[in-house]
């Protein structure tokens, strides 16, 4: 059996890339560890997109993160879905492969959204199948990330920290934490993000995520925050960011900026502020 | 036999006046990096790209509500249709 | 042990839900302080709807100028309902939108709307299509001019010809852009050809008959063939500037090997 290829993003900031940043990029060295790429909207077969991919890999460490496998569905996976990211990881050869614990795809119908499921011993084992046989086929070991949700199944019996830490040692995967998803999760559902953060896997995280939500009200008008990527990361993810990387060491996290994309200074600024949290935490020996 | 050899001796001195033509003015001055990244000029909508996959939710609500009573108000506006125009089965369909 | 609903009855009563009526919330799911999901489940709802119709919205961007932002708004979300995604590659996605504006009855006031749409498809066709380089002036120079009748050419994978009854080109290109189009009083058809010589997707016009012509080239007939279809349509088609246009544009990579 052949080894997995690990997840090996540099310890830095990096940011996910947009195409309308590109000049702005390449005009000079940007002081950024990665970028990283929605990995479906690069399955063209040519043109701009996979140009200025190229362009990027030249200098830059890359991170792929798929949105549209759907592994936390109960259906087999998309083979041919499949087959897509295994041209695209040898295309391009990444450090990295990522992605999320939902669901986006239903009997042939792909949702365009990060879809919850219920955590129960029967989707505990169809995600850690789901797993095995992605990291099969890539040839790689993966990073699974923790979802934002707004809602509860309530047939679900494990707790999502205890979900994926039992994914990641059944299947060796790496987790990818997002810091704001915590956020949102832990205040949607009136949990301590802070207690959840000390039951989550620490050891298993490969790459941090950071980025901006909203803020809205549910029915009987209790918080309800939207993982909405359209603005600046606020203050309370920043501290579990700081939190996690003070226990852990640093990490390649990456700041998610969607919808509303800002100019590239603005973006920057953000990196920035990653960075100086993680350079707290440089050690000689680490670099 | 006389028709098709007039039709290549048109042929052949058609394509040698499009390749003359068209290296009097070869010299087009072609910004390098839309060449090779697509790059788009200033103010010109280039979303050819499409929006994608998102990994991101949105708080923007929008719902329509009587889909059917709506009524086209865009710069289509702009545009004078005769009247009694038949509908678009009626061209030749493109593509 | 109590039978509990599986994952896969629950996902699928959400698949459903969330693409239903507004007040349809699928049952089993809750919220820490017991109220109604509602607006819980309005979030997922939401991020499904907006998602894809600001897809659609980016490869369309002149179709939704012109029938602005609300009507578009609605129109792609019946399309959504009847032509949803089959794929997670989002940049295919709609293909079939300008055949569902044809049958959309409130589009019937626009009725140049699906060819424009049609030729926002080919564009995103032409921007995502493999790499080629055109075939190269000196190749076609080198052709022996006594068998020229009977060569054929390789399309450019991104090369698309578009006809139309409605002036479609010119209509695009007023409403490409941030400023308002000027007045517009519809005249006749316009012929188009959508190619990607380099990175750039490039639209160009096509005189009489030249698109007949492009038209079986792309067929794998031989240009002799092509320009006898091209007269027979129209004896104002000018075979010169065809050739100059093909030249220009990069609409063919390769001359085809003879078999």
């Amino acid at each position: 059996m052949q080894a997995l290829k690990p997840s090996r993003l540099p310890a830095r900031s990096g940011v996910g890339f947009k195409p309308e940043h590109f000049d702005a990029i390449i005009e000079a060295v940007q002081p950024l560890g990665f970028f990283e790429i929605h990995a479906e909207n690069y399955m063209g077969k040519g043109g701009p997109p996979h140009a200025r991919l190229s362009r990027l890999r030249q200098d830059y460490a890359l991170s792929i993160h798929g949105v549209g496998l759907s592994i936390g569905s109960p259906e087999p996976l998309d083979e041919i879905h499949l087959d897509r990211l295994k041209a695209l990881c040898d295309r391009y050869e990444p450090e990295s492969f990522s992605e999320h614990l939902a669901w986006s795809s239903h009997e042939g119908t792909y949702y365009n959204d990060l879809l919850p499921l219920p955590y129960t011993e029967e989707t505990l084992d169809r995600v850690v199948e789901h797993v095995d046989r992605v990291q099969e086929r890539l040839g790689r070991r993966m990073l699974l990330e923790n979802p934002a949700t707004y809602l509860l199944f309530e047939e679900s019996t494990i707790e999502e920290t205890e979900f994926l830490a039992l994914i990641a040692r059944r299947t060796g995967c790496g987790l990818l934490l997002d810091v704001n998803n915590v956020f949102v999760s832990a205040t949607n559902h009136r949990l301590d993000p802070a207690a959840y953060l000390d039951r989550f896997p620490l050891a298993a995280v490969g790459e941090i995520h950071l980025g901006g939500h909203a803020e809205t009200t549910d029915d009987l008008g209790a918080p309800l925050l939207i993982d909405s990527h359209d603005r600046a990361v606020k203050d309370p993810v920043w501290a579990l960011f700081e939190t996690v990387i003070a226990r852990r060491g640093p990490l390649p996290s990456l700041v998610e900026w969607d919808n509303d994309v800002p100019a590239w200074p603005v973006l920057l600024r953000e990196a920035e502020a990653a960075e100086t949290i993680l350079s707290a935490r440089y050690t000689p020996d680490a670099a | 036999m006389k028709n098709k050899h007039i039709a290549t001796l048109a042929l052949a001195g058609s394509l040698a006046s499009a390749l003359a033509a068209v290296s009097a003015t070869s010299a087009m001055a072609e910004d390098s990096k839309e060449k090779c990244y697509g790059i788009a000029l200033k103010g010109q909508n280039d979303c050819a790209a499409g929006a994608g996959t998102t990994c991101a939710g949105t708080s923007k609500m929008d719902y329509q509500k009587n889909v059917f009573k709506l009524v086209p108000a865009g710069t289509c506006e702009t545009i004078k249709t005769p009247e009694g125009h038949g509908s678009l089965t009626q061209g030749p369909a493109p593509v | 042990m109590s039978r509990k609903p599986s994952a896969t009855q629950s996902i699928g009563r959400f698949a459903a839900a969330v693409v239903g009526a507004p007040e349809t919330v699928p049952p089993g799911l809750g919220a820490w302080n017991g109220g109604s999901v509602e607006r819980r489940f309005g979030v997922y709802r939401n991020n499904v709807r907006e998602g894809l119709i600001g897809a659609l919205a980016s490869r369309f961007p002149v179709t939704e100028k012109l029938v602005g932002r609300a009507f578009f708004s609605a129109l792609a979300e019946a399309f959504l309902l009847s032509h949803p995604p089959r794929s997670p590659v989002l940049m295919e996605w709609g293909d079939a939108l300008p055949a569902f504006i044809e049958t959309f009855e409130p589009a019937a006031t626009v009725p140049y709307l699906a060819d424009v749409a049609r030729l926002e498809a080919a564009r995103s066709h032409a921007y995502h299509a493999a790499d080629a380089a055109p075939v190269q002036p000196e190749t076609l120079a080198a052709l022996d001019s006594e068998r020229l009748a009977l060569v054929r050419l390789v399309s450019h994978p991104a090369l698309a010809i578009l006809r139309s009854p409605y002036p479609v080109l010119t209509i695009w290109e007023r409403n490409t852009g941030d400023s308002e189009p000027a007045p517009l009083e519809l005249g006749g058809g316009e012929d188009m050809l959508v190619t990607r010589p380099q990175m750039r997707v490039e639209l160009r016009p096509l005189p009489p008959g030249a698109a007949r012509f492009f038209e079986a080239l792309e067929e794998g007939q031989s240009i002799g063939w092509a320009a006898e279809a091209a007269h027979a349509e129209t004896p104002l088609f000018d075979l010169t500037l065809a050739f100059t246009l093909m030249i220009q544009s990069g609409a063919f990579s390769a001359v085809a090997e003879e078999t």
